[in-house]
């Protein structure tokens, strides 16, 4: 304790004072309300069909019974969707880190004109926004055969991370000493080599952002799940979850449990990998 | 030399080909998924395809025509721009007095900045559903503590939907934009606050003439980011207000959804799209500039 306090006078030249005890009073208020929905939403993901209809929404359940959860399993399907999730999430991410970190170094290390217009190309994407562009996207997955398959909604979400991506990307190979590779090369190492075995490895930080970043987009994403998957056995939990939200609006306790299905891994990722996340937004902030 | 330098760009020339292959598959991805869409739209925004017959009948700018007389999509456009422009405001001052009264020495700095950044881990389609149950479940109940007697169901009524959504919407991004400011914050050297201090600054000078003009990227990003972000709006609708009351919620995007999708005019609804298209771009780049003038100014 004491040294935390002494290390936040040191930082703004500020000691805790009547002042800064009412703004940690004030934080703590809007902190409880920030939290708030979130704690209903716990609190109905255990309740029952009763208790919902006859008690408070702000009274807590009489038991901690799991009923909810077992029943959003069961209507959601739950296993297969989330697996779905997981699985066009990690992939998609996977080959994202792979394809933007290696687009990136290459146009980071030739610096020939046809390099620097690639550059250019990538980043109009970040300012294109694939939302506008549902209509001409669900199209061209319809005519590829894309649309309500795995690889499809995969492609998809490579083709609309890749912009950020290669910026990351881009913006952190310069931490990445030349040198290196330059011996790797004189080794006779091809260019993949070199790359997997000398550059990757120091790419890590970088790669851990960006992994970060757009998994917690691909893994809320709603827009294009429910444009590419119709089929149910190829479902996200996002696209399920609005489905049970319009069709049973009566019996919202199974919802709320499937929201904290669906939130807990994301949250857990965060949690876990937050200086990471942090780091990737404050990046991100430096390209406007 | 001469040979040396000949085997040289060769080998180089070896490694570009090499690094071209490199660039080749993201490339290509790219194109497809993002480029080829953009002009597809720009080439169905001047046909009046249904999306299910073969050909595709070429009507000129007349979607265009029809957009500016269409009341619907100018109905859209308003709403769009009124929740943009409050969001706009109502975010970054919010985040960043919270990154303000976190950098501020309070403790448990973190546990805060965590409590705040959780709401927009959730997807927008899952805030929607919350706030819809918050407002007209939850919330009551303070009526009978308190005993007062506040309207919140927000979500009811043309006239508070606007505000049902802002509240939503920055329940949910607040934080993240909070993060970046604070991020912001404390990168400003103490030194400067310090020197301020000496010349006689009191606190609200010292924010106005160094942390504001410090802050100056920051500002940028989040003005940006929020900006072009609520004009995107759609998933926060569907599962909340669906565009209702009557119209009164309807997006742009989310109108373009229900007149190309189900109401199967492609090249209409296209039309929608490349106006947002047109618009997003504008703004951003109008926004990036003006801002950095100001950055380069200060």
């Amino acid at each position: 304790m004491i040294k935390r306090k002494n290390k936040s006078e040191d930082a703004t030249g500020q000691r805790y004072t009547k002042g800064t005890f009412a703004i940690q009073a004030v934080m703590t208020v809007i902190g409880i309300a920030f939290l708030l929905p979130i704690l209903i939403v716990f609190n109905y993901s255990f309740k029952t069909k009763r208790e919902l209809y006859l008690t408070s929404a702000l009274t807590l359940p009489s038991s901690l019974q799991m009923e909810n959860y077992r029943k959003a399993f069961d209507k959601l399907n739950l296993s297969t969707t989330f697996f779905n999730t997981l699985l066009y999430t990690a992939l998609s991410v996977a080959i994202l880190a792979i394809l933007c970190s290696i687009t990136a170094w290459a146009i980071a290390r030739c610096k020939t004109k046809f390099f620097k217009f690639c550059y250019i190309y990538f980043i109009i994407g970040i300012l294109i926004p694939y939302q506008a562009l549902f209509l001409p996207i669900y199209i061209i997955g319809y005519n590829f055969h894309l649309t309500n398959t795995r690889y499809g909604i995969i492609f998809m979400y490579v083709a609309t991370g890749i912009s950020f991506g290669v910026f990351l990307m881009t913006s952190f190979m310069s931490t990445v000493p030349l040198e290196l590779e330059e011996a790797a090369r004189i080794d006779g190492c091809s260019v993949f080599r070199t790359y997997f075995s000398v550059v990757l490895p120091l790419l890590r930080p970088a790669m851990a952002t960006l992994i970060i970043m757009q998994s917690f987009q691909i893994w809320n994403d709603y827009l294009l799940a429910s444009l590419y998957v119709s089929k149910k056995d190829l479902k996200t939990l996002t696209v399920v979850i609005q489905s049970l939200f319009s069709s049973q609006t009566s019996d919202y306790t199974t919802a709320m449990a499937a929201i904290v299905i669906s939130v807990l891994p994301i949250a857990i990722l965060f949690l876990s990998l937050q200086k990471y996340f942090i780091k990737g937004m404050t990046v991100g902030a430096v390209k406007g | 030399m001469g040979m040396e330098r000949k085997k040289k760009s060769g080998m180089d020339r070896k490694m570009e080909i090499q690094y071209l292959m490199i660039v080749i598959p993201g490339f290509i991805i790219f194109t497809i998924g993002l480029i080829i869409p953009t002009l597809m739209a720009f080439r169905y925004s001047l046909t009046s395809w249904d999306g299910l017959t073969a050909e595709k009948p070429f009507v000129g700018i007349q979607n265009y025509i029809n957009l500016l007389h269409d009341s619907n999509f100018m109905q859209a456009w308003v709403f769009t721009f009124k929740f943009t422009i409050a969001n706009t405001i109502i975010q970054n001052v919010c985040a960043l007095l919270l990154a303000i009264a976190l950098d501020s020495g309070i403790k448990m700095q973190k546990a805060y900045r965590t409590v705040f950044f959780i709401p927009c881990l959730i997807s927008s389609v899952i805030v929607g559903f919350i706030w819809l149950k918050m407002f007209s479940n939850v919330l009551p109940e303070f009526n009978e503590i308190l005993g007062t007697n506040i309207n919140f169901l927000l979500f009811g009524s043309s006239s508070t939907v606007l505000s049902g959504l802002l509240i939503a919407n920055n329940w949910q991004w607040i934080g993240y934009w909070m993060l970046i400011y604070l991020a912001g914050l404390q990168s400003i050297p103490a030194e400067l606050y310090e020197a301020a201090k000496v010349d006689g600054a009191g606190a609200f000078s010292r924010f106005l003439h160094v942390t504001i003009p410090m802050l100056a990227p920051s500002i940028t990003i989040c003005v940006v980011g929020i900006t072009t972000g609520s004009l995107k709006v759609y998933d926060l609708l569907v599962s909340s207000t669906s565009g209702g009351p009557g119209r009164s919620s309807t997006s742009v995007i989310l109108h373009t959804y229900n007149t190309a999708i189900s109401g199967r005019q492609y090249g209409y609804g296209s039309a929608m799209s490349v106006s947002l298209v047109i618009v997003l771009l504008l703004v951003a780049l109008i926004q990036v500039r003006s801002l950095k003038n100001r950055e380069v100014q200060q």
